[in-house]
């Protein structure tokens, strides 16, 4: 899975990848985010995931979701998830996190 | 013990022995009795030539007196020479050699009347020389006062009779028992004198006691011949006294002269029968009456006479026991030899034999058994040729077999890159080549054909032709006709090619594999099951038709039916309605039926294997009389797909890219193909971590389209877990208390319409199951 992250230099981080986020690749994403956010020279308190490229999301993904949301508010910061498909968005509905995750 | 040949041939030996000593007894005491009889004969006869003798001494001693009276009556009528009549008296008495003395005996004075005593006297001396004796002519002699003389002289008739006197013992010179014969010398009628011939007894009856009357007849018996302790006694019946006996228990000089009755033994009428028991001894009278009254009697002991023949008899007795003995034996010992030895030997040899082993058989003697034994060997040889024969013919036939079972689709599965069907088919041909076949192949790119068959007849033949039969079949149906058209023509032409009548009978089917149109044709066979989807088995009574190969221009009834997905259609032949078990009861249809409907695979291969299960346990030890031949076809449509890997995390983008294929070839909806993704990868990464904690294993899947539904299978051979028991997470709670395990399945159960777990056969098996929803 090719995933990039870009750091708008201050404290947000923008994910970027496209395809499925399942069983095959939702740990490696799940890590390269996590390593983004240590490695960062700055204090990350904005994760901006965005899914207009992701185009399936299965309960390892979801998983994976909840760990990073489970991070950012760790270390006080904000997981937002931006352009996410009606298909997805489902997915997220159907086991309640839509009650707290952000989507933009 | 009885029933062999050596106690039978011995018991007759013994049987026929016994007859032949029975008759041999019979026969040698009848020729004893003979033997006896003639003995007896013969005695008599030698008997009667010694009486003979003894009458023709009396005729001689007559004439002798006849003589010695004319002499006589010449000295007294002419000049009366003594030294004349002595020298004629001696003359007469040489004559007469068996005349032991005699005389003349004047009166006394008649010749002078100063000499009283004028006589003349011979006898025989030692030498046998005639001796005239002076000595009796004296007054110590006394001639006329001696007993003979009165006897004599008192009984003499001028007819010139013989008169015998009564025996006397002479007690001077010659001492012993005499008798005298006298007669009267008559001159002018007057009486004047006698004349006398006397008789010495004692030699006679010497004679007469050694006579031994089986001297002749017994004479090549070496201890026959000498007869002991016989006497014999003479005697005159007309003036009853006894003249002589040898009688041992009887002093004979005392009873001289005396009555016949004082003998104890005697008897007026005793005959050579009528035996005689004397002092505790039996004895054989012979008896032999003679002229004069006089009568002769020997008496011989009984033992005595016949000791001989009877020693001679058991001696034969004896041999013939003997011989009885030594036959049984000498035969027991040849046969043993000759007959039990060979047969033993040959007995031997064919057990070896029969327990495989090579040998020659060779029995030099005796000369049958020689022959017995060489024909035996060739026998042998031929029966070693003749099975090396038929092994040969033998694996030519297992050969055959395996020509025909390799002629046979037997590459299972046949087409294994298809989904879309599946088949098995096997044959078990019974002990010889047989006439079932099966065979399948496509006719065209979507027409596939199947079918079973059973060629009427058994053995190389029905096998050759049934090859033929299906090279025929399988090229007519690549031409492309229609099936009605392809069953007549294949008819035709196995009438053509058929010239020994045989005949097929067949069950076909013709699949379009991508619509599931099938024509199935009836020739003559047995009615096929057929299985539909979540159904039982049913037989598929069709219309039948004649068996091919019978008649050219036969019309073909053909029966058209869709299969869907999952439906499985059973054939078979004869074979198995018709195995037989031991009480002669048939499997049958109905069996087959219960069978089949108790088998919950609808595998063919599985389906397969456990009718033929069912049939083995049906026969149990009895042979399989046919072929059991079977085929299963079973439909999958493209409405089915099926998925099998190892459950390895790797292969999870195999899976993934399964549903997708299939959901775009299915036109599913983008939707449904979310949640067929979402949960194929939760029940493939719950097998793949959990279910083979310690192997390796595989995870099956299949999807299937029914009516409306969209079914996802998932089948796993591991530990057993049912994920469904797994509690709901709780969506409500907020996002810091929530676990972040045990979403999967939560999702899985919500985004299925329905979702059953079973365990079967050892494999765990989720069943999903989706409303289709067509994509907008």
């Amino acid at each position: 899975m090719d995933i990039k992250i870009k750091s708008n230099g201050f404290n947000t981080l923008f994910v970027q990848a496209a395809g499925r986020l399942d069983l095959d690749t939702s740990v490696e994403y799940g890590t390269t985010v996590k390593d983004a956010i240590e490695d960062s020279d700055t204090d990350i308190q904005e994760v901006v995931l965005d899914f207009s490229q992701i185009t399936f999301i299965s309960s390892f993904g979801l998983k994976i979701i909840l760990e990073l949301y489970k991070h950012m508010k760790d270390i006080n910061g904000v997981l937002k998830l931006k352009d996410v498909s009606e298909n997805l968005m489902n997915s997220f509905k159907m086991v309640g996190f839509d009650k707290f995750l952000v989507f933009e | 013990m009885f029933k062999t040949v050596r106690a039978k041939v011995i018991i007759t030996a013994i049987i026929m022995l016994t007859i032949l000593m029975c008759a041999f007894a019979w026969h040698t005491i009848i020729s004893r009795m003979k033997t006896k009889q003639l003995m007896v004969q013969n005695y008599v006869y030698s008997l009667d030539s010694f009486a003979n003798d003894i009458k023709f001494r009396i005729i001689k001693s007559e004439d002798n007196l006849k003589s010695l009276a004319l002499i006589g009556g010449l000295f007294y009528r002419t000049d009366r020479s003594y030294e004349l009549t002595d020298r004629v008296i001696t003359r007469i008495f040489e004559n007469y050699p068996s005349t032991l003395g005699g005389g003349i005996w004047f009166k006394p004075y008649i010749v002078d009347k100063s000499k009283k005593y004028v006589c003349f006297y011979a006898y025989r001396d030692k030498n046998n020389k005639v001796v005239i004796d002076k000595n009796f002519g004296n007054k110590e002699y006394d001639y006329p006062n001696q007993q003979w003389y009165k006897q004599i002289i008192s009984q003499v008739t001028p007819e010139r009779n013989i008169v015998w006197s009564k025996p006397y013992y002479e007690n001077l010179g010659s001492y012993t028992t005499m008798v005298t014969a006298g007669t009267g010398i008559y001159v002018d009628g007057e009486l004047v004198g006698i004349v006398t011939v006397d008789w010495e007894i004692d030699s006679i009856m010497d004679r007469v006691s050694q006579m031994k009357p089986i001297e002749k007849t017994l004479s090549m018996y070496k201890s026959g011949g000498k007869i002991q302790n016989s006497f014999a006694l003479l005697g005159n019946t007309n003036y009853d006294y006894i003249i002589a006996t040898t009688d041992p228990y009887l002093k004979n000089d005392n009873l001289i002269g005396h009555s016949l009755k004082e003998i104890p033994w005697y008897a007026n009428n005793l005959y050579e029968t009528t035996y005689i028991t004397y002092h505790g001894k039996k004895y054989v009278p012979f008896v032999k009456k003679m002229k004069n009254g006089m009568e002769l009697i020997i008496c011989i002991p009984k033992s005595e006479m016949f000791r001989a023949v009877d020693k001679f008899y058991s001696y034969i007795v004896l041999v013939m026991l003997f011989i009885g003995l030594i036959i049984p034996i000498l035969l027991y010992y040849s046969m043993n030899n000759y007959m039990i030895k060979p047969i033993d030997k040959l007995i031997n040899i064919a057990t070896k034999i029969g327990k495989g082993e090579d040998i020659e058989i060779k029995i030099e003697k005796p000369q049958e058994f020689a022959q017995l034994a060489s024909t035996f060997d060739k026998m042998t040889k031929d029966i070693k040729s003749i099975t090396i024969e038929k092994a040969k013919i033998n694996s030519e036939l297992s050969i055959a077999k395996s020509i025909q079972k390799a002629s046979l689709p037997n590459v299972f599965p046949p087409f294994p890159e298809r989904v879309d069907f599946d088949i098995f088919a096997s044959m078990d041909a019974a002990k010889e080549v047989g006439g079932d076949f099966y065979d399948f192949f496509f006719i065209n790119e979507n027409e596939f054909m199947f079918l079973i068959a059973d060629v009427s007849g058994k053995g190389i033949p029905a096998a050759l032709f049934m090859m033929t039969v299906k090279t025929l079949i399988n090229n007519i149906a690549q031409s492309g006709y229609s099936p009605k058209t392809l069953i007549e023509k294949v008819n035709k032409k196995i009438c053509e090619t058929n010239k020994q009548g045989f005949f097929v009978t067949m069950l076909a089917g013709i699949v379009d594999i991508y619509t599931g149109k099938m024509s199935i044709i009836n020739c003559g066979h047995n009615p096929p099951l057929l299985k539909r989807i979540n159904e039982k088995y049913e037989y598929l009574q069709l219309e039948s038709n004649y068996p091919l190969g019978i008649f050219e221009d036969a019309d073909f009834q053909i029966y058209e039916t869709t299969l869907n997905p999952g439906d499985l259609i059973y054939t078979y032949t004869d074979g198995i309605t018709e195995a037989t078990r031991a009480d002669n009861e048939i499997y049958g249809e109905k069996r087959l039926y219960e069978c089949l409907n108790h088998i919950e695979e609808t595998v063919p291969k599985i389906i397969l294997e456990k009718v033929k299960t069912s049939i083995l346990q049906y026969t149990e030890s009895a042979p399989q009389s046919d072929d059991i031949t079977m085929l299963a076809f079973k439909y999958l449509g493209h409405n089915y797909k099926t998925f099998k890997q190892e459950a390895k995390i790797e292969n999870y983008k195999e899976l993934y890219s399964w549903i997708h294929e299939t959901c775009s070839e299915w036109n599913l909806s983008k939707e449904l193909t979310n949640k067929l993704d979402m949960c194929g990868e939760e029940i493939f990464a719950n097998i793949t971590f959990y279910a083979y904690p310690e192997k390796n294993g595989t995870i099956e899947a299949e999807l299937k389209k029914e009516n409306s539904n969209i079914i996802l299978e998932f089948k796993d051979y591991g530990i057993e877990y049912n994920p469904l028991e797994k509690p709901d997470p709780d969506i409500n709670l907020p996002p810091e208390e929530r676990p972040l395990g045990g979403l999967g399945i939560f999702m899985t159960k919500e985004m299925t319409d329905s979702i059953y777990y079973k365990r079967e056969n050892d494999a765990n098996i989720l069943t999903l199951i989706f409303k289709e929803q067509m994509d907008s």
